[in-house]
């Protein structure tokens, strides 16, 4: 059984049927890219798994299409259609895009021994990888998010994942990284030092309590 | 720092992670970056609410790129080799191009798909 390793999301797929149509191949290829990055029970000896099994879980491993779709056309002109092997094909690369970025951004974290994967170290990741373009919008995302949020959410948010994180870790989490590097990204990490500072974790507000648990809605809704 | 009222409003929509009209699911992307590998530990709440916005720009910016393929190819219509297209003509998706010509080059062989994505250094 190949067993994943550090890149293990960076594995190329192995097409091991020539039969099938290009869309299961590529469904194929996806499942096989995530069994080599996790013990998930899908089988990638067997060129016919179990597709109904498999399925099921492929719900949880891509975004949610109605989703993706209403953000396309937005930019998109009124007249343009989209096919269904172009939507299968963006809802993979927006999977993709999380892993890539999220495996570069906690590398990152093991080098400087810390456990907890920050919003901090995402847009760093970002930056390294060619997102520069990104950075400043999500830089005043983030701010506008701890302005109407505070920083108890953030605590709040942990629960989701089972996980719970002392005030000591989240107070290391809102810490700027060291200025190693002399790029935009820091630049810009300046504002956001700044404020995370005027702002104690403990005085945090609380005026959107459920404003992380209903981001469940939408996940029941489009299963 | 205050922002336009025209984007704040657009912030407002999706800060929160309610059901706004472009919010990605939280709970789905935290999901994702969990299983993106074994060594991933824990994960803060506001890197999830980072990433809903980043796949929000990255989805844009690749539906773009590749509306402008389908035009070249007098097409009303976006198929998917008009997103390989767009993944090979732009350098920073280029961790894509093995997910978006697999199925395409390899939709009948089972040839072996020898790109070396992991050696090229993106910094």
């Amino acid at each position: 059984m190949e067993t994943g390793g550090f890149h293990g999301y960076r594995k190329l797929p192995n097409t091991t049927s020539g039969l099938k149509l290009s869309v299961s191949d590529m469904n194929m290829n996806m499942r096989q890219q995530q069994v080599a990055s996790s013990d998930q029970n899908c089988s990638n000896h067997s060129a016919a798994g179990e597709e109904n099994e498999c399925t099921v879980r492929e719900q949880d491993r891509f975004m949610p299409i109605a989703n993706v779709i209403r953000i396309m056309r937005k930019i998109l002109p009124p007249h343009a259609k989209i096919s269904d092997d172009a939507k299968e094909t963006i809802q993979e690369c927006v999977s993709e895009y999380i892993s890539f970025i999220t495996g570069e951004a906690n590398e990152r974290c093991q080098r400087e021994q810390r456990k907890t994967i920050t919003a901090e170290d995402v847009l760093w990741a970002m930056s390294k990888l060619g997102f520069d373009d990104y950075i400043e919008p999500l830089t005043m995302y983030l701010h506008r998010y701890r302005e109407l949020e505070g920083d108890r959410t953030s605590m709040r948010g942990e629960p989701l994942g089972k996980r719970t994180v002392e005030y000591a870790t989240l107070a290391t989490a809102f810490v700027p990284p060291p200025f190693h590097h002399h790029n935009g990204y820091f630049g810009a990490a300046m504002p956001m030092g700044t404020y995370v500072r005027e702002t104690p974790p403990n005085a945090a507000s609380s005026h959107h309590h459920h404003g992380i648990s209903n981001a469940h809605e939408p996940n029941a809704r489009s299963i | 720092m205050r922002q336009a009222g025209a984007y704040s409003g657009l912030l407002c929509g999706g800060v929160s992670g309610r059901t706004g009209p472009h919010s990605l699911p939280l709970a789905r992307i935290k999901k994702i970056m969990k299983n993106s590998g074994e060594d991933v530990k824990m994960i803060s709440g506001e890197a999830p609410i980072i990433f809903s916005k980043a796949c929000e720009l990255f989805i844009e910016e690749l539906t773009r790129r590749s509306w402008i393929m389908a035009i070249q190819g007098k097409r009303r219509t976006l198929h998917k080799e008009d997103l390989a297209s767009a993944v090979i003509a732009t350098d920073i998706f280029d961790f894509l191009i093995t997910l978006v010509s697999s199925s395409e080059s390899h939709a009948v062989g089972g040839a072996t798909n020898v790109m070396e994505v992991e050696t090229i250094d993106c910094s």
